[in-house]
């Protein structure tokens, strides 16, 4: 297993990745709702200038409804896994059939070490 | 001898995978993978300029195989394989191994000859065709997918038994007429027709309906890495094919398609394997369009464009899957694992393929300008419509399930995929990016992601070559402003669940699904039965010979030249007899 590296210290990295190494910044990532919680309410807002047809809606067509569903229904998905993990989960030879060695899968494997 | 083999476009594929298998030289090989769907995809487009010109028949046995038929329905399913047969050769190129080339081929060839064939026989060899090769591209996946490889053998051999079974049933009620309907006919048989049920189940079988679903996420994370691409590609769609073909309208499939884009969505969120988390998701989609076909009621006003739905979905499935597996077979190839666990950062050294990653997970998730947001909907719009003119209120719930899946698409595809892969936290694996070709299979099936849904000559291209015409309007205020709300408050929850440490980290396990029914609750049952065998066989071997021995006697009476089987009436029971008796063999083989 590699080690652990912090982003700038990285000789490795892929020349073209080094100009998006700002997406690891703790900054960008601990505001990164930000994005989605614009757009949300961008998008939200449009409804009311592209509303539903009228002939052509659901019961729950309503202002802002879609974006209401998809914040519950993620939400609800996620919060589902903590029980069903603890229902489903086993130990990951449960059926006896062996684990795959992460260094037998393919012939090429080139994972570098930072020394 | 040429004609046949031009006859039907599958043909020339599986000779080509054929010639592979004495060829030595790699690079003749893989000229042949990538030439073979290309000149397939040209015997479509000459057969479809003159459908009637192109339908042949072979008599054989006293019986006559429609062994190609073209309309649009098989047109549509013809190119995407090939065009996925193409996509899957350029991505392959640096592996220099002759079973997975002729596997590849053959069993892709399979798949395409299966949608031109016009008979249910005819359809029957390739469907366990499609079955026997596809396995040795499981089982390249190392000695430990051999197991995976077997149970996907047993139960597509079933499935082909069913097939087979329902077909004669079908057959001798229709006198002996196997046709699968006129070309331009769809849903022609129903469950109440004799065989249907089989035919159902064998095609339910391959298609992944639920409880039949586990040889998906059991065999395909086990392939090898471009055998789970290839894999991805066939043998659900040619389920979904036959089921458009035979059973289109069939309401039950708008429930069973309903389940289907639901329950996934709750496995793959435990899911640590991402090449499994992708199988369920690959579940979730095949759901959408037996959802559509079974909303495709050809004498309903909303049938067409669930029909409709259904293919486009179909090509655009075919294309964002198998980017999603070519950008985990990358990583896999590069790192070793798949498993979310092990993996986070890796933008930083596969920069690349993380961009093909994001542009299919946004396809799947339907973000406007990418594929699935044009052809998703047109099942969508159908369900909507549907329920507003139908009374009761089963069909808002499957509208309901429908748009549940498509915010759990978001989460399983849309985000744990690539966020677990290439951003989360760093694991600190530092490698190379994917090889060029492996590159240049996901940046062709990128453009084709946009391609798919651009606005301007894109989607209209797709549409001008379903089933029906099309006049649908896939880019209103409305259905954009809608469709972004959803994905944009997925993506909220997602990251406010993160920053409050409310989403569940990755954990090694194994996770139960319906398999373990046969695979840990059946093996005990057939242990103890073989347990008991053993103690009672000690005491009574006598009884036993006796037994053995009487079968025998009864069998050759029953089967000798002068016995009740060679009469000529009940050779179709004899047929099922035999199929049962084949499913009988694999049982016993596979619990053994």
């Amino acid at each position: 297993m590699a080690e652990e590296h912090t982003h700038m210290d990285d000789d490795y990295i892929h020349p073209f990745a080094r100009r998006f190494l700002w997406l690891a910044d703790e900054k960008v990532v601990k505001g990164f709702f930000w994005l989605p919680a614009i757009g949300l309410a961008v998008t939200v807002a449009l409804g009311l200038y592209y509303d539903f047809p009228e002939k052509h809606k659901a019961l729950w067509d309503f202002f802002g409804s879609w974006g209401l569903i998809g914040f519950m229904a993620y939400s609800f998905v996620v919060f589902s896994a903590k029980p069903l993990f603890a229902m489903l989960a086993r130990k990951e030879n449960y059926y006896g059939e062996e684990v795959v060695p992460e260094d037998i899968i393919e012939p090429v494997v080139e994972v570098h070490h930072h020394d | 001898m040429i004609d046949l083999l031009t006859s039907n476009p599958g043909f020339i594929i599986i000779l080509a995978g054929f010639l592979c298998v004495f060829i030595p030289v790699s690079e003749i090989r893989k000229f042949l993978v990538g030439a073979a769907p290309i000149a397939a995809a040209f015997l479509i487009y000459t057969a479809f300029k003159d459908p009637d010109a192109a339908y042949t028949t072979v008599k054989a046995g006293g019986q006559e195989f429609i062994v190609n038929r073209i309309d649009r329905l098989s047109m549509i399913w013809g190119y995407v394989f090939c065009l996925a047969g193409v996509l899957n050769a350029i991505y392959a190129l640096h592996e220099k191994c002759k079973i997975t080339d002729s596997s590849a081929l053959i069993y892709m060839g399979a798949a395409v000859a299966g949608v031109f064939v016009g008979d249910f026989l005819t359809l029957f060899i390739f469907w366990e065709m499609a079955a026997i090769s596809s396995v040795m591209l499981v089982w390249k996946g190392g000695e430990n997918s051999f197991p995976a490889g077997v149970r996907y053998l047993a139960i597509h051999v079933l499935s082909g038994v069913l097939l087979l079974a329902g077909a004669i049933i079908y057959g001798r009620s229709n006198g002996m007429d196997f046709a699968m309907g006129e070309p331009g006919q769809y849903g022609f048989l129903g469950l109440d027709k004799p065989g249907g049920l089989l035919l159902f189940l064998a095609m339910g079988i391959k298609c992944g309906f639920p409880f039949l679903h586990n040889w998906i996420q059991d065999a395909y994370p086990k392939a090898s890495i471009t055998g789970t691409v290839i894999l991805s590609a066939f043998t659900t769609k040619l389920a979904l094919y036959a089921l458009a073909r035979c059973f289109a309208g069939e309401d039950i499939l708008i429930y069973i398609g309903a389940v289907m884009t639901c329950f996934p969505v709750f496995f793959a969120v435990i899911e640590n394997d991402l090449r499994r988390v992708l199988s369920y998701s690959l579940n979730n989609q095949l759901g959408f369009m037996v959802c559509g076909i079974g909303l495709a009621d050809m004498s309903g006003k909303f049938g067409e464009l669930a029909m409709n739905g259904v293919a486009a979905h179909l090509a655009a499935d075919v294309i964002f899957k198998g980017l999603l597996f070519m950008s985990m077979g990358a990583v896999m190839l590069r790192t070793g694992t798949a498993k979310a666990s092990d993996l986070g950062g890796l933008f930083r050294s596969m920069p690349y393929t993380t961009i093909f990653c994001l542009i299919g997970a946004g396809s799947i998730a339907a973000f406007p300008l990418l594929s699935a947001f044009v052809t998703k909907s047109m099942i969508l719009t159908a369900a909507l419509d549907t329920a507003l003119y139908t009374e009761g209120y089963s069909l808002w719930v499957v509208y309901a399930m429908l748009l549940f899946a498509s915010a759990g698409v978001m989460e399983h595809s849309g985000i744990k995929v690539p966020f677990f892969t290439f951003f989360a936290h760093d694991s600190g694996k530092r490698v190379k990016e994917a090889p060029w070709n492996m590159l240049v299979a996901m940046g062709l099936a990128s453009v084709l992601c946009f391609f798919f849904a651009f606005p301007w000559g894109g989607y209209q291209f797709l549409y001008s070559l379903l089933p029906f015409e099309s006049t649908y309007e896939p880019y209103t205020g409305n259905h954009v402003v809608t469709q972004m709300q959803l994905l944009f408050a997925a993506m909220l929850a997602f990251a406010l669940l993160k920053k409050y440490g409310m989403y569940p980290d990755e954990r090694r396990a194994e996770i139960l699904d319906f398999d373990w029914t046969y695979r840990r609750f059946g093996k005990g049952i057939a242990r103890w039965i073989d347990a008991m065998w053993g103690r009672l066989s000690a005491n009574v071997g006598v009884l036993r010979k006796n037994v053995i021995e009487r079968s025998g006697r009864r069998l050759y009476q029953m089967f000798s030249p002068a016995g009740t089987f060679s009469e000529s009436t009940p050779s179709g029971i004899a047929a099922i007899l035999t199929g049962g008796m084949l499913v009988l063999l694999f049982i016993v083989i596979y619990l053994s």
